[in-house]
């Protein structure tokens, strides 16, 4: 039976969490969208006033990817707000390398978001899924969550780059 | 009429409660709103606050009232890691009889300019796909829709189903 353990990210962790960012971007199909750094995460993630958390799955040496990999799965969150039902927990990324599925870990750092969310007095766990995604979209489903772009017409939007810059003019 | 924006403070909670009610309203959501003034206060002004919020406020020229709260947005820091640091909108409401006084558009560009300044590379949202008067708003303004260009879909687990997920399944 294999093992692996769920624990909380360190600074340490950041190298391998941004080498699986990148694995995460390329199974979405988006890596080149990828501009984030090792150093940004150890910055943004492990400073005084961090802007997300971090997960860790490992598994035990004698388990280790031919890379020589233990760390093999990570779950990012944080804490966000809803103005009609107060603390809510986002996760914002949940990725497991493809040798270690199947094996409940997605499940188990999932869970650990929520037992961390109910923790903390939140009342929803919100996050996005690709509508391509046809296996991550039916564990998801089957775990009980349920799909607001589809029930309410939510669509996530964003203003960046110049558009963000011209906004903010006077 | 001229209007001024500021900082929420403490005292603000029952005007922010009340504008979150009235916007829920216009989205025929009322019921769903179970947040208390109490949350507000706790979750906005403690040690680490869960959101901050940005006030819109008018008086009438020469008249010795108080200034009147008539819009708000609430805001949070998000991450995204493939980015960075984000500005995320939650709410953001400015009374019906104050509309077409440019003060959305100010409370816009103030938190643009705040976005830029604390390092976000990019101001996050959500809108329902219905509001066609606020979609074209954003659009207007060069906001980009993830879920129709990338496929984006937004998912939630309510309070049950995480109270299910957070309990370790029998061996």
């Amino acid at each position: 039976m294999e093992t692996f353990s769920i624990r909380a990210a360190n600074v340490e962790d950041c190298k391998d969490i941004a080498r699986m960012i990148k694995e995460l971007a390329e199974y979405e199909k988006l890596a080149d969208l990828v501009r984030v750094t090792q150093r940004d995460l150890e910055q943004d993630g492990f400073s005084k006033n961090p802007f997300f958390h971090g997960i860790i799955a490992e598994v035990p040496e004698q388990h280790r990817t031919k890379e020589g990999h233990t760390k093999i799965g990570y779950a990012l969150y944080f804490y966000s707000y809803s103005s009609w039902m107060g603390r809510a927990i986002y996760m914002e990324d949940l990725y497991v390398m493809p040798e270690f599925r199947g094996k409940g870990i997605g499940k188990a750092l999932m869970s650990k978001v929520a037992q961390l969310g109910l923790a903390a007095g939140c009342h929803q766990l919100n996050f996005t899924v690709l509508e391509w995604n046809k296996s991550s979209l039916d564990f998801y489903l089957s775990q009980g969550c349920f799909d607001i772009t589809d029930k309410m017409g939510y669509h996530c939007m964003r203003c960046e780059g110049e558009a963000l810059e011209h906004l903010a003019q006077p | 009429m001229d209007y001024k924006l500021r900082k929420a403070e403490p005292k603000d909670v029952s005007d922010i409660l009340r504008l979150v009610k009235e916007l829920a309203k216009y989205e025929e959501m009322e019921s769903q709103v179970t947040l208390t003034e109490k949350d507000l206060l706790e979750d906005g002004f403690g040690e680490t606050p869960f959101y901050h919020c940005i006030i819109a406020e008018t008086q009438e020229e020469n008249s010795s009232e108080d200034p009147k709260v008539v819009g708000f947005a609430m805001y949070y820091f998000t991450y995204d890691p493939w980015v960075g640091k984000q500005l995320y909108l939650e709410e953001f409401y400015v009374m019906d009889k104050c509309r077409g006084l440019g003060i959305g558009s100010g409370i816009l560009r103030h938190l643009s300019d705040l976005a830029m300044k604390t390092r976000c590379t990019g101001m996050m949202f959500v809108v329902a796909e219905n509001n066609k008067p606020s979609v074209q708003f954003y659009k207007r303004r060069g906001a980009e829709d993830l879920s129709q260009e990338e496929g984006w879909r937004l998912f939630r687990f309510d309070k049950d189903s995480l109270v299910k997920m957070a309990t370790p399944a029998e061996e």
